[in-house]
Formats: structure tokens, C-alpha cells, sequence
């Protein structure tokens, strides 16, 4: 896989007789598989046109330039689905994707590293970043506050933190 | 049923007096807990709890629309990561 590449969905197989796939979408908004161009699969030697044809309960129904049968659908199984990184919108000041964040190095205030973000999580009171380490043993949740991450630079790849007291180990 | 509305919300007496200590230093510190049966108060708005989830303390920034709930609302104890996507964090 390219790593300008985000997985967006997965092919679950036939839908029908007639040629379409049902589709799985990965997407805050599931409807937009689609939107983001021609998808590619895992190791980018296949492009996928996609055009969703109705909802489903597992999904979308959809059609596959180049997918006229049940049993070229269902070989289909399995695959996942990558968008380039490129098609996906510009997003406002202080919002970022789930995709540019995750493996960012983060460090203190002070230059020494803390560890990787290694996922954005969110459980209603705000974005948290996981943070691990070889230096942390368990991995640490930061809220992703303008107080705690005062500085994203996708540049070069680094976060600031100022986290909480008490957060990291020797915090 | 629900709760008599004459008992108040509940809260359990510890975290009030964490809150209170926490606010009157006005340190930028998590306040451990481990009670995700108590409600979140309005004096509890601004600060930031780490509640526990039975391994590890789940930050969690107290907003306005939060009063009411439980704690533990905020805390999951089971991990589920999903697909990054096209999914956006909103730096607060």
C-alpha cells in the first residue's frame, strides 16, 4: 500500500445476479466512498470506478467499470478499497485527518520525544490521541486540546504537547 | 425508576472535594477517578478527569452539554479502533 493511500471500504462480494458488488464504506459519511475519484486496491495495481446503485443492509449496492457478472463480483471479495490521500477535501484551520495524524512523533515542550501518535479516538468528550513509546509502558491518551497539542506541523511530521499533569509517567 | 428528584444528583463525595482542591490550585492537571457512577456537575465544566475504565484513566474534558450525564459515559471499557478513512479531529 502507497502511504498517501487511505483505506475508505472493502468489497463484500456479489449483489445480485446481475454484476454488482456490495460494497462496505469506512467513511464518517458512508455515502462518500464513492466521491473520492477511482479506488485502488490494496497494492495499487487494480483501479476500481465505483458508482453506489442503492443501499443495502450491509452497505451499498454498487457497479464496477468492468464487472458485468455474479462471478466476476464475487471474485471480487475481500479486496479493500484505497483513496489517494490527495482527493480528500481541504479541511478548515485546527481540523485534521484521522489518516495525517496517526504515526506523527510527538514531542514536549522541551524538545524531548514522548512517543507516536498511534490512533484518534473519540468517545464524546472530545478528540483524545494515543500516544505510545517504547519509553511509556502503557500507551497515553492526550486530549487533542489547544492546550495540550499547542503546535501540529504535518511538515515535518511533529506535535507539540503540553500535556496535563499527571498524564504521562514522569509528567 | 428513577431517581427522587429531592436526593439531588448523585455524586460521590471524593470527587467533589478532588474538584474542588483542583480548581482553588488552578493547576492544568487530570483529576484521577474512579467513580463512573457520579453525574457531572456544572462546577466541574473546564476541568479534565481521567476516568477509569478498569485499566487505564480515559481523559476526559468536561464541556456545558455534558452536565447531567455519568462520568463513565465518557469512558468505554472496550476498545474499538475502526478504519481511519476519511474520519476528522477537531483540535478544541
Amino acid at each position: 500500500m502507497s502511504a498517501d493511500r487511505v483505506c475508505v471500504g472493502a468489497l463484500a462480494g456479489a449483489f445480485g445476479v446481475n454484476g454488482e458488488v456490495r460494497v462496505k464504506s469506512f467513511c464518517a459519511e458512508p455515502e462518500a466512498v464513492a466521491d473520492y475519484g477511482p479506488l485502488w486496491s490494496e497494492d495499487g495495481t487494480r483501479r476500481f470506478a465505483l458508482t453506489l446503485t442503492q443501499p443495502i443492509k450491509t452497505g451499498f449496492a454498487a457497479r464496477i467499470d468492468g464487472v458485468a457478472t455474479k462471478e466476476d463480483a464475487d471474485a471480487l471479495r475481500g479486496i479493500r478499497l484505497y483513496a489517494d490521500r490527495d482527493a480528500l477535501p481541504e479541511l478548515p484551520e485546527d481540523e485534521f485527518y484521522h489518516a495525517d495524524l496517526v504515526g506523527l512523533e510527538v514531542r514536549d515542550t522541551g524538545g524531548a520525544v514522548l512517543g507516536r501518535v498511534r490512533a484518534v479516538l473519540n468517545h464524546g468528550a472530545g478528540d483524545l490521541l494515543e500516544v505510545a513509546g517504547p519509553e511509556l509502558g502503557e500507551p497515553v491518551l492526550l486530549p487533542f486540546t489547544q492546550e495540550a497539542v499547542p503546535t501540529v506541523d504535518l511538515a515535518s511530521g511533529r506535535i507539540v504537547a503540553d500535556p496535563p499533569e499527571g498524564l504521562f509517567p514522569d509528567g | 425508576m428513577a431517581r427522587a428528584v429531592w436526593k439531588g444528583p448523585f455524586v460521590d463525595s471524593y470527587v467533589l472535594k478532588k474538584a474542588e482542591k483542583s480548581r482553588e490550585s488552578g493547576r492544568n492537571e487530570v483529576i484521577k477517578i474512579w467513580s463512573r457512577r457520579s453525574t457531572i456537575l456544572p462546577q466541574f465544566v473546564g476541568l479534565t478527569f481521567g476516568v477509569y475504565n478498569g485499566k487505564k484513566h480515559v481523559p476526559v474534558l468536561v464541556s456545558e452539554d455534558m452536565i447531567g450525564q455519568k462520568f463513565g459515559e465518557y469512558s468505554p471499557t472496550r476498545t474499538y479502533y475502526g478504519h481511519m478513512a476519511d474520519k476528522k479531529a477537531k483540535r478544541k
